[in-house]
């Protein structure tokens, strides 16, 4: 539809700093989300949940040494990080399941401590999978 | 020049929509002897895996054996009575999968598998005499189900272990369709379901684990609607005060481990209860029996099996979806 208001449909700044809100915010959400997206991430990272609630969170990747962490509970057991993996090395529960998984060292695999209720979860560095079976 | 504002908006909202629309909602929980994590996307990702969470539990409380006032214990510490619908669906699941697997899923395997307290604090190597005399209680014959009543022979009892799991996956799927998830992956301890896609143009990808180097894996498949479950005996196993290792799975037909040529089996099909017993059975036959049963069943299910020869073998429909992982030392074969 013509109308001859058009003048006052001129852009002004106005228009322009709306714009570039809408363009940050756009962006900031986009990085955002793209960010905070673990498989996107290139840094394999070991994350600790005992019954439920996490307890470590350790980036393997930037590891310059390896770190032992102690779970305490009714068994508890001991995990050894190093920037190529997760391992428990000792654990006091009765099926040592999650001795004998042995070491993990991709995205997506995890360990887990049925008796003490313990996982530990291998996420990040570009994985691909969505889960492992076995 | 307003043209050109226009169209930078327009791309840029669309951009802000791209996390609305893959908006996520995980939950890990422990349930049924096992962990499990439930992902679901799009809007109703939340109502969906909390009403698939609500659903463990309730069958738990129902099928286990280890809680004292489930309908199976109740079962198996009385003998006979009545159980709920649902519960006597799935005992008579159990039994036709027993009867079509020759007993090789037989879940009336319980008092030998009790008898070994395998995954229990106190596992032990019982006698061939105990062992004799307990498979004398083992058989589907020894389970009558009759509408809801069922009853078992004196000193039989039984253990839906072998398909809890496969049959909770099915009720998820059916739960994930009623709350209007139409993309989501579930893993119940060695059982997948793969809900729809993961987006637009590509499935999920289910990796299947290295059983004899746990940092690895053997073999990739893509999934969509679909269950694969996996059955093998090289994470769950004791070694007894001779040395010797005795793993998790027990043969119904010797009462002992199972002494398998197969260290991994995983069942690839569209029921997840049928994928549960079918991976613990034809991890019990061996190879030979494991192929020349999927041959006779072909259009129920897919296979991967990996041998301790170093093979990784897979029926015909999963080739082009099967991908070998790099590095790997394994053969791969289709199955002819």
């Amino acid at each position: 539809m013509r109308t001859k208001s058009s003048a006052k449909l001129k852009p002004c700044w106005w228009d322009a700093l709306v714009v570039a809100a809408v363009l940050l915010l756009a962006g900031g959400v986009f990085f955002l989300f793209y960010l905070s997206n673990g498989s996107g991430s290139d840094h394999l990272t070991a994350v600790i949940t005992h019954k439920g609630e996490e307890v470590e969170r350790v980036d393997l990747t930037s590891l310059t040494a390896d770190k032992t962490v102690t779970i305490d509970g009714t068994y508890g057991m001991t995990i050894l990080l190093s920037t190529d993996g997760a391992q428990v090395i000792s654990a006091q529960c009765p099926t040592q399941d999650c001795v004998h998984t042995g070491k993990i060292s991709r995205a997506g695999q995890s360990i887990v401590c049925l008796p003490e209720q313990v996982v530990i979860q291998l996420v990040g560095a570009k994985s691909d999978i969505d889960v492992v079976i076995g | 020049m307003k043209r050109l504002f226009a169209i930078l908006l327009a791309v840029a909202m669309l951009f802000s929509l791209t996390a609305c629309g893959d908006s996520s909602y995980t939950t890990d929980i422990f349930a049924m002897d096992t962990v499990m994590k439930l992902t679901a996307n799009g809007a109703n990702a939340q109502a969906g895996v909390e009403a698939a969470v609500r659903e463990i539990n309730l069958l738990e409380s129902q099928l286990s054996n280890t809680i004292a006032s489930s309908e199976i214990s109740q079962l198996n510490a009385g003998g006979s009575g009545t159980v709920s619908e649902e519960t006597a669906q799935l005992l008579t699941a159990a039994l036709t999968y027993a009867q079509k697997t020759d007993g090789a899923f037989d879940m009336t395997i319980a008092p030998v598998v009790s008898a070994w307290g395998i995954t229990t604090d106190t596992p032990r190597v019982p006698s061939q005499e105990e062992i004799t005399s307990l498979l004398q209680l083992v058989g589907s014959q020894h389970v009558t189900v009759s509408g809801t009543a069922v009853t078992l022979d004196a000193g039989c009892s039984v253990d839906l272990g072998g398909i809890a799991k496969g049959y909770a996956s099915d009720r998820i799927a059916a739960i994930f369709a009623e709350n209007g998830v139409t993309s989501g992956v579930v893993s119940l301890g060695g059982n997948v379901y793969a809900c729809g896609m993961k987006d637009r143009k590509t499935g999920w990808r289910v990796a299947i684990q290295d059983p004899k180097d746990s940092a690895n894996y053997a073999a990739v498949v893509t999934l969509s609607n679909q269950f694969a479950v996996t059955s093998g005996g090289y994470q769950r196993y004791f070694t007894a005060e001779d040395g010797t290792v005795y793993q998790h799975i027990i043969d119904p037909a010797t009462g002992y481990p199972v002494k398998s040529d197969l260290t991994s089996v995983t069942i690839i099909g569209t029921n997840g209860t049928m994928c549960d017993a079918y991976s613990t059975a034809l991890y019990v036959m061996g190879q030979e029996k494991a192929i020349a049963y999927w041959k006779a069943h072909s259009d129920e299910f897919d296979l991967v099996l990996i041998n301790a020869g170093g093979q990784v073998l897979y029926t015909p429909n999963l080739e082009g979806n099967l991908e070998s992982v790099e590095g790997s030392s394994y053969a791969y074969q289709v199955i002819r």
